[in-house]
């Protein structure tokens, strides 16, 4: 028994780090939300060039052949950036389902960056990330060449719009297995998103006076952050373990994934919470950042599945036949 | 990262369930906070010491089977499992002995340590003061050198298993022209000495779990101090995050609590109505989770890294998990809860047992003032 990351894992999460720290600071994630796109070209080809959005595909088709938990990282500095666009359809969901299908050389696309990728799988009636995206994983097929009209959302950085007509190419794969990468990865940028939360309203706490004395040398204030940290903090272990599940496909996996998608959607969204309040007048502002990741968590808090739906999945693991539908809600 | 036992643990875990199923009691033992119930949790201990069971992350020498954190999680685990007692000398094996370990001299370790893994010496904590609690610095007792002894006055409160117990460990003012974290010594004293004097304190349940001690002029080798003269705070707060970490709320505690609950509902409550049985899911989870973290936490350990105000999370988050696992098995219990014999009087203890969690080893609100100072580095209050 081992729960830590290997040298690896934690170099390739700062090589990410650090190229996102360098190349998209904040500002340039607004001007993704100010011109409409909700997508950054430039951040697209920095991560295909470091290998990252083919990295859960094997090496054939152009990718690293990591497994989610050498990638579970990856996710969350990801989410730490809020960054833009359908990385964790792409990435988590989208290549590795195509690899081994009538499809798997739309996966090398996907993996070099020269074709973007959204999901359909989550039950949703609107689609993410289009028209960056120009094709969609659908339960039963890949769907290209589709009309879109285009539907306001809350996070400016994951577009939305209704999808009709288009080509389907059906494609047989693990639907299940794809649903709960996507919320595994999922987790993991919530992470990142909360902690950057907690990063900004600590910054925050420290520098705001009131009172003649900074707000964080204040009881209530410590309180409320330090409740934001412990959420955060409890929900990190769920998340990275999920991930090792996923990469060992445990027979527990199912479980595994929706206790992590349920945990860091609840985090994320207390720590939205926690945080806009220590901004006080300042994070109901659309000037400061903090609303841009607030945003986020509130968008990824229900994608592949929300807490409540996650939860009744675990409960009809844990507590058997005598859970009511407890067998289709696992499927 | 490999969440999957080795053949070692394995056999380890296997080794521990095969001597706990032959010798845990079949029946409860009565509360240790009683006169019976404390001298055959007593016996217990001294029969878990002959199975090298009591103090397995110990070394050898001192009575221990030298294993892991991860050893001692996987045994946790087993021992809450099987049913077994509590244990009766934890002040003694999961907060002073570490402490020992880590700052006695080679003398104390051997005077201390292998009576304290057979529990012949049973440990009481002994530093909260009527004017210092959350302000432990406000400590007024005062230990003054007189040739080779320390003599002890002043007053302490809620030492716990103070009634029984055959020692107390606690901090003295010992240069009295100090104040707050300064001057203090850490001192170890016989509860049975001419000058200490013992007052039960009746706790929420009717038992005297915890006591005052009185000290008048009662005089202890010079010997008994615990780390340097005037060094105690420091000495106190290593205890404390023994204490608030890993060693005295081990994550066992709270998965075989929630598995009882999972249990309880399967027993006892309404299948239909989805949104409880969802709240026990959910305190199954946090119950898991604090287990991941904690293995977490000891591989980190294990690595070579220390923790510190971290251990205040993990404090927070167990002690309000254990309310919330015993307040959903009331809830499912329902009128039957109020009950104080019979199969729901167990929950019913725990319950009120739970309660003094969050207040217990540093209030959480104290935690959370720490986790604010010292992990988010927030400025100070004034």
């Amino acid at each position: 028994m081992r729960f830590s990351f290997t040298d690896d894992q934690l170099m390739l999460a700062d090589v990410v780090r650090n190229l996102l720290t360098k190349r998209f600071p904040a500002g340039e994630l607004r001007a993704t939300w100010d011109d409409g796109t909700g997508h950054s070209p430039q951040l697209w080809d920095s991560l295909g060039g470091v290998g990252v959005l083919g990295m859960l595909l094997p090496e054939s088709a152009g990718g690293m052949n990591l497994t989610m938990a050498d990638a579970v990282l990856v996710f969350e500095q990801l989410g730490y950036a809020a960054a833009p666009g359908p990385v964790l359809e792409t990435i988590a969901v989208a290549a590795p389902a195509l690899v081994g299908t009538s499809s798997s050389e739309l996966a090398s696309e996907l993996a070099a960056g020269s074709t973007l990728a959204t999901t359909a799988i989550d039950g949703g009636r609107y689609v993410a990330h289009v028209p960056a995206a120009s094709v969609v994983l659908m339960p039963d097929g890949v769907l290209r060449d589709f009309d879109v009209e285009p539907v306001e959302g809350i996070d400016g950085g994951r577009r939305l719009a209704r999808v009709s007509g288009g080509a389907l190419t059906p494609i047989n794969y693990d639907t299940t297995a794809a649903y709960d990468r996507g919320a595994v990865a999922t987790a993991a940028y919530l992470l990142g998103v909360s902690q950057r939360m907690i990063d900004i309203a600590t910054a925050y706490a420290r520098e705001r006076e009131q009172f003649g004395k900074p707000i964080g040398s204040f009881q209530a204030v410590k309180h409320l952050l330090a409740d934001a940290l412990l959420q955060l903090e409890f929900a990190r272990p769920v998340v990275y373990s999920a991930a090792w599940y996923v990469a060992v496909d445990d027979v527990d996996v199912v479980r595994r994934v929706s206790m992590a998608k349920c945990r860091a959607s609840d985090a994320a969204y207390q720590i939205s919470r926690i945080t806009m309040q220590v901004l006080g007048a300042i994070g109901y502002t659309w000037e400061a950042d903090l609303h841009m990741w607030m945003k986020k968590a509130w968008a990824l808090q229900r994608a592949y599945g929300d807490s409540t739906h996650h939860r009744r999945r675990v409960s009809a693991a844990t507590l058997g036949s005598r859970y009511p539908d407890g067998a289709s809600r696992i499927a | 990262m490999d969440l999957t036992e080795t053949a070692d643990e394995a056999a380890f875990r296997q080794e521990a369930r095969n001597w706990l199923a032959n010798h845990v009691p079949t029946e409860p033992l009565p509360s240790f906070d009683t006169e019976a119930g404390f001298q055959r949790h007593r016996e217990w201990e001294q029969l878990l010491y002959e199975g090298r069971w009591s103090a397995v992350s110990w070394p050898e020498e001192y009575g221990g089977r030298g294993a892991d954190y991860i050893k001692w999680l996987i045994f946790e685990e087993e021992y809450y499992r099987s049913n077994a007692p509590g244990r009766v000398n934890q002040n003694g094996i999961f907060l002073l002995g570490p402490t020992i370990m880590e700052v006695g001299t080679e003398e104390q370790k051997h005077r201390f340590l292998p009576a304290m893994a057979s529990s012949e010496i049973i440990w009481a904590q002994a530093w909260s003061e009527p004017n210092a609690g959350s302000d432990l610095a406000a400590i007024g007792s005062r230990a003054t050198r007189d040739g080779d002894d320390w003599v002890l006055s002043g007053q302490k409160i809620w030492a716990s298993r103070a009634v029984w117990a055959d020692w107390c460990f606690g901090i003295f003012r010992t240069d009295p022209e100090s104040s707050r974290h300064r001057g203090l010594t850490f001192i170890l004293c016989p509860l049975d000495l001419p000058g200490v004097t013992v007052r039960p304190i009746a706790q929420l349940d009717g038992d005297t779990g915890f006591a005052e001690i009185f000290f008048d002029e009662a005089r202890v080798p010079f010997e008994n101090a615990l780390g340097e003269t005037g060094g105690g705070w420091q000495v106190a707060m290593k205890t404390a995050s023994f204490e608030r970490g890993v060693s005295l709320r081990s994550p066992a505690r709270f998965s075989a609590a929630a598995d009882r609950l999972l249990a309880l509902w399967h027993e006892r409550a309404d299948p239909s109505d989805t949104a409880l049985a969802d709240r026990v899911t959910q305190a199954w989870m946090d119950a898991e989770g604090y287990r991941l973290h904690t293995y977490r936490t000891v591989t980190h350990m294990l690595d070579g890294h220390r923790i510190g105000a971290e251990a205040s999370m993990n404090k927070i988050f167990w002690s309000e998990l254990d309310v919330r696992i015993h307040e959903l098995a009331l809830e499912i219990l329902g009128p039957d809860a109020e009950s104080l014999d019979g199969p729901e009087a167990r929950w019913l203890d725990g319950f009120l047992f739970s309660l003094s969690g969050p207040i217990y080893a540093g209030t959480n609100e104290i935690q959370r003032n720490i986790i604010a100072d010292r992990v988010l580095e927030l400025p100070r209050g004034t």
